[in-house]
């Protein structure tokens, strides 16, 4: 109820402010009227299509078999103190390392292609090009489509299905970085690789899917030299002999028309590749390491617009990590979490706030971070959206803590300011997004 | 004979599409719909749980033309059901014998909005098409099963047959109609402003899914004032807050109709539905 009302406030804030500036065009056509200057011409057609009927068979002849092809690009201009610690790939990547830094980057190109590949496969695939180096298959996959006993397998190079914002792409995500889970624990690029998934539908009343992923994860050991040492990867150790498996259950329970729960239970197994020490050797490489996590969505959005364009999602995610003791380096378990809401409070415009905490509980290998970070968001058209992104950082905070007996140097410096504005466009025919 | 259980299950993108299926299917199928008839069908939200509805679907219907283009091909792949896959006898876009209106003439781009390229997927409520959609339901029913053919035409033919004594009732409304002018929100009145005979002189949105800045709403109330359009038609689930200042401004009135089964709760079926819509444009011309 607080949620309408506040709704339905700003809704009656924009039609008061509309109703203002009809007023004023008006007044002003009548003026330029009475001046014998031209009126507006008359308003356009809406479209430009036929006014009679096109057979169907003409249409459907000229179709191709051409796979919907689509880029998206994300424009991103900003300020920094330093370099974000825990830099996720498709992050907006100004350099500058423990400097200040301002400028521009092409934060990413997406460039995607989907059709039905036959009666058995749809195909997917998404390359990138993050802040304009290297061209990376982000995710090429095969998903069937005829398998019986409600199962579905998917094979190729892909996102894994733990937690949420893990299998998003960047144009999905509500904010200009990725939370720092992702970089912390599940990769600079999120938990992807080549592999192979098998899914099940439960037959139940609700809604409920368990995922089951090997992925031939690869990553070199973490750089710790220098004051913005690199976070020490969970898996990719040892490609050749252990691939890293997961498992996941998601469920979705709607409460009535406007409320919708969604939520998950991760796991995911592997081998860490460790760090790297200054005589040349590693540390930690081959621990075996566990992730457990758990994420919720929860969305509040009226079934349609009739009273408000407003809408309100939650969204948060925890992850524990467990590294065994192996290569110099004790059992040790750390973790993090994230927690935003966003906020749309009028047709086009979203406001959002995030906190993250790492280092929770802090290990040999991860400091205690904390990132406050807000955004607005104006989507002009469904094709295009323009974000205004400020977050703090603030590093060192388990450097107090003796007892987590830190491996890594302190970054410096410890808070972190940086403020981005993003352009986002797409163009193209680009495949629909799970809820 | 009458089946005691429902021989097939049958999920519709919209309500409407439900309904006409229910009129050819009668007992021997069963009915769920993934979009509630107040909705946007453009933006329905893909919500996991209609993935279960459609795992249990023999049939899924849908409007076609790119309409359920952002919600429907994501869930109709989760759903992890083979039978409704593109291309397999348990998927029908309604659209397929469709003389379909406002297919662009034009090389398309996105500077004209959010429009559909294959044309304007909103054609289900004139008689003729709801009789095609009927026609090419019954002929898939019948392929999906053969051991109700005979209660497929025989309910087909009665729809038809209520069809056509409806379209004589409705005769009188549709002269009164012939020749008005309106304004719409959005262009999603082709349909009925051609079987009518009304003619659409502007439109709210400046381009399909484009909120209007005041200029446009200037030009489009000094049109409608010129043009003599008393009435802009909207459908119910847009926020009625731009459309009624135009309204009022242009002096016209202001008719939030309904365009799916549903829509309200007194809107059982397409006649139902056909008729809420006439009779209000009829009290209102």
């Amino acid at each position: 109820m607080i949620l309408l009302a506040l709704c339905l406030l700003a809704q009656s804030q924009a039609d008061q402010e509309l109703q203002k500036q009809l007023e004023k065009a008006i007044q002003a056509d009548q003026q330029q009227t009475q001046q014998g200057q031209p009126a507006n011409p008359p308003a356009p057609p809406a479209v430009t299509g036929s006014t009679g009927t096109v057979p169907q068979t003409l249409m459907r002849g000229a179709q191709s078999l051409n796979p919907d092809i689509s880029a998206i690009l994300d424009a991103t201009m900003g300020w920094q103190r330093r370099a974000p610690q825990f830099l996720n790939g498709d992050d907006p990547n100004l350099h500058g390392d423990t400097a200040h830094a301002l400028g521009f980057t092409a934060q990413e190109v997406e460039v995607a292609a989907s059709a039905v590949v036959d009666p058995y496969f749809k195909g997917e695939v998404y390359l990138t090009i993050a802040n304009l180096s290297g061209l990376e298959v982000e995710e090429a996959f095969a998903t069937s489509t005829s398998l019986p006993w409600n199962l579905q397998v998917k094979a190729g190079s892909f996102r894994s299905a733990f937690g949420r914002q893990n299998g998003q792409h960047l144009h999905v995500q509500d904010f200009t970085r990725r939370p720092l889970i992702n970089a912390a624990f599940l990769g600079d690029d999120g938990l992807r690789g080549p592999g192979a998934q098998v899914s099940w539908l439960a037959p139940l009343p609700f809604f409920l899917t368990f995922y089951a992923e090997a992925l031939s994860v690869s990553n070199a050991p973490a750089s710790i030299d220098g004051p913005l040492p690199e976070p020490v990867k969970s898996f990719g150790a040892n490609v050749a002999q252990r691939p890293t498996l997961t498992a996941e259950a998601k469920f979705f329970l709607p409460f009535g028309e406007e409320w919708s729960l969604y939520g998950g239970l991760n796991f995911a197994s592997g081998e860490s590749p460790g760090l790297s020490v200054a005589s040349g050797g590693t540390m930690g490489a081959g621990r075996q390491t566990q992730l457990f996590g758990a994420d919720v969505y929860v969305k509040w959005k009226p079934a349609n617009v009739a009273q408000t364009y407003g809408s309100v999602a939650f969204q948060a995610e925890v992850v524990v990590r467990h590294l065994a003791a192996g290569d110099g380096l004790a059992d040790d378990w750390d973790g993090g979490a994230y927690g935003q809401a966003v906020v749309q409070f009028a047709r086009r415009w979203f406001v959002g706030a995030r906190g993250d905490l790492i280092g929770l509980p802090a290990s040999s290998v991860t400091a205690r971070t904390a990132r406050g970070a807000v955004d607005l968001t104006f989507q002009g058209s469904e094709f295009m959206r323009i974000r205004a992104y400020a977050e703090l950082e603030k590093g060192n905070i388990s450097f107090a803590d003796q007892s987590v007996g830190m491996l890594l140097p302190a970054v410096q410096p410890s808070w972190a300011p940086a403020l981005f504005f993003q352009l986002e466009i797409s163009i193209g025919a680009h495949g629909a997004h799970p809820f | 004979m009458i089946a005691l259980i429902a021989v097939l299950h049958v999920v519709s993108s919209i309500q409407t599409l439900g309904s006409l299926a229910k009129e050819v299917g009668g007992d021997r199928i069963e009915v769920e719909s993934l979009a509630k008839g107040y909705q946007d069908p453009h933006f329905v939200e893909a919500k996991p749980n209609l993935m279960l509805v459609l795992n249990r679907a023999d049939l899924l219907v849908y409007v076609g033309l790119e309409l359920e283009i952002g919600w429907l091909p994501p869930l109709v792949l989760g759903s992890r059901n083979p039978k409704i896959q593109v291309g397999e006898p348990g998927n029908l876009d309604c659209s397929q014998q469709i003389p379909v209106l406002d297919v662009p003439t034009v090389r398309v781009t996105r500077a004209m909005g959010d429009i559909h390229p294959l044309g304007n997927p909103h054609y289900w409520l004139p008689p003729q098409n709801a009789r095609i959609i009927a026609r090419e339901i019954e002929e898939r029913l019948v392929l999906l099963d053969p051991d109700g053919r005979a209660a497929y035409q025989k309910n087909l033919a009665a729809f038809e047959a209520r069809v056509a004594r409806k379209e004589k009732e409705w005769g009188g409304i549709a002269a009164k109609l012939r020749g008005m002018k309106i304004a719409t929100y959005h262009k999603s009145w082709t349909y009925l402003s051609q079987w009518l005979g009304m003619e659409e002189i502007g439109y709210v949105e400046p381009k399909p899914g484009i909120p209007p800045d005041p200029q446009h709403l200037v030009r489009l109330i000094a049109a409608m004032k010129e043009e003599g359009a008393r009435l802009l038609l909207m459908e119910n689930f847009y926020n009625k807050s731009v459309a009624s200042l135009v309204a009022e401004k242009a002096g016209a009135k202001l008719l939030v109709l309904p365009t799916d089964v549903r829509a309200e709760p007194s809107i059982t079926d397409w006649v139902t539905l056909v008729e809420a819509v006439l009779k209000q444009l009829a009290a209102a011309a």
